[in-house]
């Protein structure tokens, strides 16, 4: 990175892109989180599943985002490892109230942090304890206990309880995650 | 190698209660999206048998109880149906009791259908109005209602008959001036299509009675659509199953408590016996597609059927067989069964093969398989000991069904022969096959008698004529190897011993040429011994007789022959071809 692009990157004029990876199961909750990121006039009223993927773009603290927010069904979760070269964090969307699947979110969280494409990368994780709100719901330390998290050492990881309906816990997550990545990226350049 | 073959089970076992403490039968057991917001939950009825306990219908969202209700009796069969296309499209679920079926929607009670009774024995009918009439001496109806067999009675009949005597005049006075009714309870249901193979299409109840009558009811009206009986003789119904619809074409396979397979098609009032067992019926699946049925025994063997009762295989099991359970997979687009194991074990079958097995904490005595909550491929299995236990199919399980394709050789046998298309020579020569088969069949035996006639003659020959190069029975083969252009030539014989172990003695070579022609320097040669395995090399001059104008004979053969000493016959006999002599050798 030249000088000029440095001071404008502090400055905020140019904006550093990056791109992050949404996942986690069906129905726990992706693109509402992705959809709260999203300016005011931007954000749909009304969720669908998601068919294969979207790609949404927001911004925060002057780092432009790329969301590539995947379909969590079963049948497209093999296009999530096609993503996985090109993208600087990933979020990771956890339903903490289905307490029968939590043996497939850590399935498919073992199948991602072994993929070659990420096994060797330092990319920060950031796991969303979604639907806190649900009365049912585990905590985010059960949820960490039970996903085995304590053993990922090689990749920084963060946990936040969330409700994507109404924004809570969200922002905390994002803000720890555009910290994360800008440290490896700055690291980098 | 997939992904899924490096880790040891295809299974993730997401949760098991041994404390659930059910006690629940096959086909009491159904995934359905019960309240219709596509959070599919478990239905299931726990059996209690002894009798100041009541059986409970329970529904499971995810892994915890969320509904528990009693039930008026020992519920024999559990379905889900969908009834109308009303959205949120919620279905019912019904249980049978007794000779009633009961409706719930929406975790409520929603209507109750009875099985109409069936009519009564008019000495039965009698008895009854006798019993009403003043004066009646009890005891001698009663031996008029012993003279009708026992299970055409009604129930109320039934019981009079095992009352101890004290007990009887107060049991008759207590029904006085009510016929009775003679009730059969449902022992076995399903559900049939109405008109779509849609998943949550209108779906019809079909229920099966003890007294061995199917009924298909109307899903809305609760009316009875169609009434047969399962069979020409007198069978109950334990296991039903349907393929196909009801408003197009359908197929009903009955399983019998009496080991028999039955068969129900679209119209028939009376089911036809399709297969007889020898063995005891433990469980059945229909396959859907090829509509193989398959049936566990008693006998621990798995057999397949086609849909016309011919057997397509056998399997055996190790273990007695519990319950079955199908297992459609849509995304790699087959089925497979799961077989329930006393002990405690769930193997997985593609048509014959085992292809997977996974544990569970001991025999089950249900399995579901489908989908729960919002993961489908969940496999719910209650044990014998009351334990419910949910195990989840990995999405990258495949169970290397591409490589099973190739061991399931057996299959290809129903594939018609690719035989060639009848050219017209074959269509001729059958014509004339035809129209007069005596005299070629005649032709065709003689040349087979001639051709045959020929072997013989030529084995016999050869086994006389002991001429050739070698003798396989002295084991001694002789080569020969002319040297020379003419009119000289050296004769090399070699003769060699082939028996491994003995050696050869006592034996000459004669040679026998004409003696216009050739003159040999020796025409008689003793072979020495030859050890085993040995050969032994003669040479002998040739010179070829010129005639006075010094032009060479047309060459002629020399005849050697292997003799064993004071024998007539030859033991090996040979001729040498001499070639020409060169001319244009001699000239120089």
């Amino acid at each position: 990175m030249g000088l000029f692009s440095k001071f404008a990157f502090f400055l905020g004029v140019r904006k550093k892109e990056v791109n992050v990876l949404v996942v986690g199961l069906n129905n726990s909750g992706k693109s509402t989180v992705v959809n709260h990121f999203k300016n005011e006039e931007e954000r749909v009223t009304e969720i669908v599943p998601t068919v294969g993927f979207s790609v949404e773009k927001f911004q925060n603290q002057n780092l432009a985002f790329t969301a590539f927010d995947m379909s969590g069904h079963g049948r497209y979760r093999d296009l999530w490892e096609h993503y996985y070269k090109d993208c600087h964090g990933i979020i990771f969307v956890v339903d903490s109230s289905d307490r029968l699947r939590l043996v497939v979110v850590k399935e498919e969280l073992d199948l991602l942090l072994q993929h070659p494409d990420i096994c060797n990368r330092k990319i920060p994780v950031l796991f969303f304890a979604n639907k806190m709100d649900c009365k049912d719901a585990l905590s985010s330390v059960k949820i960490a206990a039970g996903l085995g998290l304590d053993k990922i050492m090689d990749k920084p990881w963060h946990i936040a309880a969330s409700n994507a309906l109404t924004g809570e816990g969200l922002q905390e997550g994002v803000e720890w995650l555009t910290q994360q990545i800008r440290d490896v990226v700055l690291n980098k350049s | 190698m997939s992904r899924g073959e490096l880790n040891i089970s295809r299974w993730l076992e997401a949760h098991s209660d041994r404390s659930a403490g059910l006690n629940t039968f096959a086909r009491n057991a159904i995934l359905a999206d019960v309240c219709g917001d596509g959070d599919f939950r478990l239905v299931l009825t726990d059996v209690r048998l002894e009798a100041d306990k009541r059986s409970r219908l329970k529904v499971y969202k995810g892994t915890l109880l969320t509904s528990d209700q009693v039930l008026p009796d020992i519920p024999s069969s559990l379905i889900s149906f969908y009834s109308d296309e009303l959205e949120p499209r919620v279905p019912s679920i019904a249980v049978a009791c007794g000779s009633d079926l009961l409706i719930y929607k929406n975790n409520k009670p929603f209507y109750k259908f009875c099985v109409p009774p069936s009519p009564i024995t008019p000495l039965e009918e009698e008895t009854w109005k006798r019993f009403g009439e003043p004066n009646c001496d009890f005891a001698q109806v009663m031996t008029d209602l012993k003279s009708v067999r026992f299970n055409q009675l009604s129930a109320r009949s039934q019981e009079l008959l095992t009352l101890p005597p004290e007990q009887v005049p107060e049991y008759i006075t207590r029904f006085t001036g009510l016929t009775p009714l003679k009730t059969s309870p449902i022992v076995s249901m399903t559900t049939l299509n109405r008109f779509s193979e849609d998943k949550s299409a209108i779906a019809c109840p079909v229920l099966g009675t003890e007294s061995g009558i199917i009924y298909i009811l109307d899903s809305q009206t609760f009316t009875i659509l169609h009434q047969a009986d399962v069979c020409n003789v007198r069978t109950t119904p334990a296991i039903i199953k349907t393929a196909g619809m009801f408003d197009v074409e359908y197929r009903i396979v009955i399983a019998c408590r009496e080991n028999s397979i039955c068969v129900l098609r679209r119209g028939w009032l009376e089911g036809k016996s399709l297969i007889q067992m020898t063995e005891d019926i433990v469980d059945m699946v229909l396959v859907p597609g090829d509509n193989f049925i398959v049936v566990a025994t008693a006998s621990k063997f798995l057999h397949c059927y086609t849909k016309r009762g011919q057997r397509v295989w056998s399997a055996p099991v190790f273990s007695p067989v519990t319950c079955l359970c199908l297992v459609p997979l849509k995304h790699l687009s087959t089925h497979l069964i799961a077989v329930g194991l006393k002990g405690g074990s769930v193997h997985l079958y593609h048509g014959r093969q085992p292809v997977d097995y996974t544990n569970s904490p001991d025999s089950p005595s249900a399995l579901v398989f489908g989908q729960l909550g919002q993961e489908e491929h969940v496999m719910v299995v209650i044990t014998m000991a009351g334990t419910i236990n949910f195990k989840i199919l990995k999405r990258t399980a495949d169970f290397n069904l591409s490589n099973q394709d190739k061991l399931a050789a057996p299959t290809l046998q129903t594939k018609p022969l690719p035989l060639p298309k009848r050219s017209k020579l074959f269509i001729e020569q059958s014509m004339r096959e035809r129209q007069n088969p005596i005299e070629m069949h005649q032709s065709f035996q003689e040349d087979l008698v001639r051709l045959r006639l020929t072997a013989a003659r030529a084995l016999v020959h050869s086994l006389t004529d002991q001429s050739g190069a070698g003798n396989a029975q002295e084991e001694i083969k002789l080569s020969a190897q002319v040297l020379g252009l003419g009119p000289k030539f050296t004769l090399i014989l070699t003769l060699e011993n082939m028996n491994a172990e003995k050696p050869i003695y006592n034996f000459l070579v004669v040679f026998h040429a004409k003696p216009s022609v050739y003159k040999l320097s020796t025409y008689v040669v003793f072979v020495p011994l030859i050890p085993p395995s040995l050969s032994y090399k003669m040479e002998t001059k040739v010179t070829e007789v010129l005639t006075n104008e010094g032009v060479p004979q047309p060459p002629q053969a020399i005849r050697v022959f292997v003799m064993r000493k004071e024998q007539a016959n030859p033991v090996l006999a040979a001729s040498i071809n001499m070639p020409p002599t060169d001319m244009t050798g001699l000239l120089l």
